[in-house]
C-alpha cells in the first residue's frame, strides 16, 4: 500500500504566541517549529498500515510550508517515514483555507499514492475543513476522525468518532483518512531512526512544478485578514485558603451568589 | 452573498440548540444583506425536524428524507447542499462547527468556490460585506475576516454563540430534488455514546475534573451531583482522559472540546494551557485545587485552596439547601 501521510509544520503548541502587527502574520522568529502534533497521529496510523499491509508498502510524509522549515520534517522520517515531499514557494505566502488546500491538492496529484492520511486539526489555527477541501479536489472518498482502521479487501474498515459516539464505515481505496486522537499514540522516534533519516530523501517542489489555473496567497484567497486582538484580558481573581470543607464551600456559595450563579 | 442558508444537524429529527441559534442568527443576517434566510434539513426525520423549526424566523426549508443520506458518509449531505445553493442563489452559508460539520465545510467549500471562516463566535454585515469574528492560537487573538465578494461563502459557528429566539410566520416547507449520484463511503453502523448527556458545547454549567481526583469514582460520586445540582455537566481534562477515567467526548482544551458556559467549575485542575484554552472563554471560573499556587488560579475568578473531597459534597448540600 503506498500511503501519503500530510503534516504541517506549526509554532511549538506550549509557547506563546503573536501576530506582527505589519504583515498580520504569525511571529515565528524565537518560537521553535515542530510537527503539529495532531499530524503524529496521523503519521502513526500510515506507519501502523504500512506494517500491517506488507510488501512494497511505504509512507511518504508531505508538507507545505516556508523553505528554512524544510527540515523539521526529519522528525517524520526519523519516526519511520520513508522519505518526503515539500512545497514551498514564497508565492503561498497569505494563502488562505481555499488557496492553501487548492496548492495542496495539485502538490498530491505528483504523488502516487492509495490513501492519504490527513491530520484532523492544526494546532495554529484549528480551521479543519482542509481535509474535506483536499477530498473534493482530489475526488477521493473522504472518512475522518478514524480511531481504528482495518485492511478490509480492496478498501478499508474504519470506526470513527462521531459528535454522538462513534460509527463503522467501509471505503473503497483510493481514499482519504483523518485520525483522531483516540487512534492511539504516536511512537518515539529511535536514536536508529533519528540517525537513519539523515540519509533520506526530502524532495522538495515549488509552485513552478504544479500546474495551477488559479492565483493563491493573499490575491488568489477568498477570505482577509482585517483586524486582531488579544481577548478581553482576564485577571487574576481572589485566593481562598479553605481551613476544612464547609468553610471551602461557604466560600464558593457566597460567591456564586454574589455572582447570581446560584 | 444575499441570502443566507443554514446546515441543519441532527439524528432522526433530535436537533441540538446551536441549530435554533443558526435560525435566528439567519434571519438577522439575511435582513441586513437583503435576501432570505433559508434551512436544509436531511435524512430520517428531516419532516418532523421541519414542522418545529417552524416556529423560528426563516423563509422556506429545504427537506429531504432520503435514506442515502443516513446510510453513506457525508457525500449525499454535500450534493444536496450543493443542490440548495445553487438553487437559491448567491448565499453565505451557517454550519455548525462540530465534527461533521467542520467535513461538510471543508467539502461544500470546493463544489461552491467558497472562501470559509471557521469557528466563527460574531457575525456582521459591514457595506454587504461579511465580516467574521472567531478566536484563534487557542484563544490567544481574536481575528476578524472578511469573506471576500463572492456568490457564497462559508461560516462555521461556534455552538452558544447567538441567542435562540423563536419568532416569524412560520416557513415554507419545500421537498429537495435527489441529485444523480452513486456513493463510495458507507455506513455499517451508527452507534450513539453517552446519550442523553447535556451536550457539553452547550451546557450553562460544566463542572470538569482533572488528574487530582484520583481515579474515575470521583466523577461520578463528586462531581456528577455538584452538575445536577447546578443543572449542568460534568467535563474532564486532558489527564483524566488519557488516564481512561471518562470517555474521550468528555476531554475539554486543546485537544478536545472548547466550552463556553456561564459557570466553570475546575476541580483538580492544574491549569496547563492545554486546558486553558478550551475553556477560557467560560463567563465565570472557580477553582478547587490543594495548591494555592496552581496556575489555573491565574484565570479564575476565584481559587480555593482545599481538599476537593470535603468540599464538593458541601458545597452540594448548600445548593440543594439553597433551591429548597
Amino acid at each position: 500500500m503506498k500511503i501519503v501521510v500530510t503534516v504541517k509544520l506549526v509554532p511549538d503548541p506550549n509557547a506563546e504566541k503573536r501576530i506582527d502587527p505589519q504583515t498580520k502574520r504569525l511571529v515565528r522568529s524565537g518560537v521553535e517549529t515542530v510537527l503539529n502534533p495532531y499530524d503524529e497521529y496521523a503519521l502513526e496510523a500510515g506507519l501502523q498500515l504500512k506494517e500491517r499491509a506488507g510488501g512494497e508498502s511505504r509512507v511518504t510524509v508531505f508538507s507545505m510550508a516556508p523553505e528554512p522549515l524544510k527540515e523539521t520534517l526529519r522528525k517524520a522520517l526519523a519516526m519511520g517515514a520513508d522519505d518526503a515531499a515539500f512545497l514551498s514557494d514564497t508565492a503561498l505566502e497569505g494563502s488562505d483555507v481555499w488557496a492553501t488546500a487548492y496548492a495542496i491538492a495539485h502538490a498530491l496529484r505528483k504523488l502516487d499514492f492509495d490513501l492519504l492520511i490527513v491530520g484532523g486539526l492544526t494546532d495554529d489555527s484549528s480551521t479543519g475543513a482542509v481535509p474535506g477541501a483536499l477530498a473534493e479536489h482530489l475526488g477521493l472518498p473522504c472518512v475522518t476522525n478514524a480511531r481504528k482502521v482495518e485492511i478490509a479487501g480492496e478498501g478499508l474498515e474504519v470506526e470513527r468518532e462521531t459528535d454522538a459516539g462513534y460509527q463503522t464505515v467501509r471505503t473503497p481505496l483510493p481514499a482519504l483518512l483523518t485520525t483522531a486522537l483516540t487512534f492511539g499514540e504516536p511512537r518515539y522516534a529511535s536514536l536508529k531512526g533519528i540517525m537513519g533519516a539523515k540519509k533520506k530523501t526530502i524532495a522538495s517542489m515549488s509552485l513552478a512544478d504544479l500546474t495551477l489555473e488559479q492565483p493563491v496567497g493573499t490575491s488568489g484567497s477568498k477570505t482577509e485578514l482585517r483586524s486582531f486582538a488579544p481577548p478581553a484580558a482576564r485577571g487574576k481573581g481572589r485566593t481562598v485558603e479553605a481551613a476544612d470543607g464547609l468553610a471551602g464551600a461557604q466560600a464558593i456559595f457566597d460567591f456564586l451568589r454574589e455572582k447570581k450563579l446560584v | 452573498m444575499k441570502h443566507v442558508i443554514i446546515y441543519v444537524e441532527h439524528r432522526q429529527g433530535e436537533t441540538r440548540k446551536v441549530t435554533f441559534e443558526l435560525a435566528t442568527e439567519a434571519r438577522r443576517l439575511a435582513d441586513q444583506l437583503g435576501g432570505e434566510a433559508h434551512a436544509v434539513v436531511l435524512g430520517a426525520g428531516a419532516a418532523e425536524l421541519a414542522g418545529r423549526l417552524k416556529a423560528y424566523p426563516l423563509d422556506t426549508i429545504h427537506v429531504s428524507e432520503d435514506r442515502d443520506v443516513d446510510a453513506f458518509l457525508l457525500d449525499p449531505v454535500v450534493d444536496y447542499l450543493q443542490v440548495a445553493a445553487t438553487a437559491i442563489g448567491p448565499s453565505l452559508i451557517l454550519i455548525p462547527n462540530t465534527l461533521s460539520g467542520r467535513d461538510v465545510a471543508g467539502r461544500l467549500l470546493v463544489r461552491l468556490a467558497a472562501g470559509i471562516v471557521a469557528d466563527v463566535v460574531e457575525v456582521r454585515v459591514e457595506d454587504g460585506v461579511v465580516l467574521c469574528t472567531s478566536p484563534k492560537l487557542g484563544g490567544a487573538l481574536t481575528t476578524t475576516c472578511a469573506l471576500r465578494p463572492a456568490e457564497y461563502g462559508i461560516a462555521t459557528i461556534r455552538p452558544n454563540s447567538f441567542e435562540a429566539t423563536p419568532g416569524g410566520a412560520g416557513a415554507a416547507v419545500v421537498p429537495l430534488e435527489k441529485p444523480a449520484k452513486s456513493y463510495a463511503a458507507a455506513v455499517e453502523r451508527d452507534v450513539e455514546e453517552g446519550a442523553g448527556e447535556l451536550a457539553l458545547e452547550e451546557a450553562p454549567v460544566v463542572v470538569a475534573g482533572g488528574r487530582g481526583l484520583g481515579g474515575p469514582e470521583p466523577f461520578e460520586t463528586l462531581l456528577k451531583p455538584l452538575a445536577q445540582a447546578l443543572g449542568g455537566t460534568v467535563g474532564a481534562s486532558r489527564a483524566a482522559a488519557d488516564a481512561g477515567w471518562v470517555p474521550y467526548n468528555l476531554q475539554i482544551g486543546q485537544t478536545g472540546k472548547t466550552v463556553t458556559p456561564k459557570l466553570y467549575i475546575a476541580v483538580g485542575i492544574s491549569g496547563a494551557i492545554q486546558h486553558k484554552v478550551g475553556m477560557r472563554a467560560s463567563g465565570t471560573i472557580v477553582a478547587i485545587n490543594k495548591d494555592p499556587a496552581a496556575p489555573i488560579a491565574e484565570f479564575s475568578d476565584l481559587m480555593v485552596a482545599g481538599d476537593a473531597f470535603r468540599i464538593v459534597p458541601e458545597l452540594t448540600k448548600l445548593i440543594e439547601n439553597a433551591k429548597g
